[in-house]
């Protein structure tokens, strides 16, 4: 199963001490790995369909990065052999311009029929792979319901895309999606693990979907409820701004 | 009774237009003025116990400052005194430290009941006026939440709840804005805020105001507390609302 890495931060910050240890720990997945980040308000990606993890050493460029890139808000993806990619562009994250944001997204998961989904907007995501249409038709959602009623609540709008494609692809997710000021992070099935750093290293959320954690530290466990439809988390900077489950919102 | 501004955008903006705009629109406020705004994640705030706006005129720092603030989130107030003394510490907005970061806070209306309130850990020693006192009730409602809710307490909720609580329990007029800068919260449950999205005619980012016809002739929609709900309550990041609930 692939795996997932964010932060976010109230400054540009650098994930140097948990990016390699994340690779580390996600070395089962052997088919490439991605970084993503903004700078000035634009995504940057940095992937490759290369191991992250060979010969008992994080993948060089990996290591490098992990040390360069600084941003509020860094998503990482390792993928497995399931994840069906082999080429670089296969690779997560993908980015897609919408609703005057940049947006980044990455996924974990198995999901039936959305590998058929047909965009309505443009840009497609050129690759063959489901994750791309997941991240399609969460904006062609997002799109449906703000274009025209630009002052609706953009955390509701989330809440509902995520139960219509509940509704219509059942399956497994677990995802982030994140533009340059707030993260969503939703997951139905495993969990994601939540640190809160202090001040003194940087005062930013990690979350990973590493079951330990990446560190000594008290990681908290964020699971689906059993029959709910899952748990959304919204982070702006160092704070959780909201974190529940879709069924329940309090966000509608 | 005092207006607020506030501007938020994804980047850094300055609000040259709209501020000046807002003084002049809000002339009644004759009691000081203030604006706040971070950098770097510092909170700083500039203010005065002079009018912003007088006989066809800007406070001169008033129209400096509006041309060179630069932040994600400025929020301004023009004051007219309903509560505590006219002088510089009693103008908004107020600067309060809380879970390791810097809180700005301005608040519009009348809520005398609060002036009694007493916080053991948040105090704004020199300002004695319902505002102030909002803004350490708040800080304490959202702290009690942290403690209740353990390992991940969301920021909305407590916000959410401890602003419903503060209509319960010390009944007023209460219009506030309340940033850490990483997001904006804006509650009312009197008066109206009016929000504007990309600007043709002042800045960009988000735009919002008590005014009531806005600071332009562009099309403002507003927000105001619906009927039986206690309050209005927003989550602001830059140009979106992110979340929003009526309480």
């Amino acid at each position: 199963m692939c795996d997932i890495f964010a932060l976010s931060a109230g400054v540009n910050y650098t994930a140097q001490q948990y990016l390699p240890i994340f690779a580390e720990k996600s070395k089962r997945n052997m088919s490439g790995w991605g970084i993503g980040f903004f700078r000035d308000n634009e995504a940057f990606i940095e992937k490759s369909a290369e191991k992250v993890y060979d010969g008992e050493q994080v993948h060089e460029s990996f290591q490098r990065l992990a040390r360069v890139v600084d941003s509020r808000i860094i998503v990482s993806h390792i993928s497995c052999p399931l994840s069906g990619g082999r080429h670089t562009a296969h690779n997560h994250p993908f980015s897609l311009s919408f609703l005057d944001h940049v947006w980044l997204f990455v996924h974990v998961g198995l999901i039936d029929g959305i590998a058929d989904y047909m965009t309505t907007n443009e840009p497609k995501i050129d690759v063959d792979v489901y994750p791309a249409r997941v991240f399609e038709y969460l904006r062609d959602q997002l799109m449906s319901y703000l274009r025209y009623t630009p002052y609706g609540s953009l955390g509701a709008s989330v809440v509902k895309a995520i139960r219509n494609m509940l509704a219509e692809y059942p399956g497994r997710y677990a995802f982030v999606l994140a533009n340059e000021s707030v993260l969503f992070a939703f997951c139905n099935f495993r969990q994601f693990m939540l640190l809160r750093e202090s001040a003194s290293f940087g005062n930013s959320l990690v979350l990973t979907s590493i079951k330990e954690g990446l560190s000594d530290n008290e990681w908290i466990s964020i699971s689906p409820e059993p029959d709910t439809l899952g748990k959304l988390l919204v982070a702006a900077g160092p704070d959780v701004l909201y974190l529940g489950d879709v069924a329940h919102g309090s966000l509608l | 009774m005092c207006d607020l501004f506030a501007l938020s955008a994804a980047t850094n903006y300055s609000a040259p237009r709209s501020l000046p705009i807002f003084a002049a629109k809000a002339g009644r406020n004759l009691d000081g003025w203030g604006i706040g705004f971070f950098r770097k994640n510092r909170a700083y705030v500039e203010k005065s116990a002079d009018r912003a706006y007088h006989e066809g005129r800007f406070h001169d720092s008033f129209q400096r400052l509006a041309r060179v603030v630069s932040s994600k989130f400025i929020v301004a107030h023009v004051r007219l005194r309903t509560s505590g003394p006219i002088d510089e510490c009693h103008a908004h907005p107020f600067i309060l430290q809380f879970r390791e970061q810097d809180w700005i806070f301005a608040h519009n209306g009348k809520a005398p009941a609060i002036e009694a309130y007493r916080s053991d850990k948040f105090r704004l020693e020199d300002a004695v006026s319902d505002s102030a006192r909002t803004f350490e009730y708040l800080l304490d409602g959202i702290a009690a939440r942290d403690t209740e809710s353990g390992d991940a307490p969301s920021l909305f909720r407590a916000v959410a709840d401890t602003s419903r609580r503060l209509v319960e329990e010390y009944p007023g007029n209460y219009n506030y804005l309340l940033t850490n800068g990483s997001v904006l919260f804006a509650f009312s449950n009197h008066r109206q805020f009016l929000l504007l999205k990309g600007s043709k005619q002042l800045e960009g980012g988000l735009l919002l105001t008590t005014l009531e016809h806005g600071l332009s002739e562009e099309s403002w929609t507003r927000f105001a507390k619906e009927k039986e709900s206690a309050g209005v309550l927003m989550a602001i990041l830059g140009s979106d609302i992110l979340l929003k609930e009526n309480l």
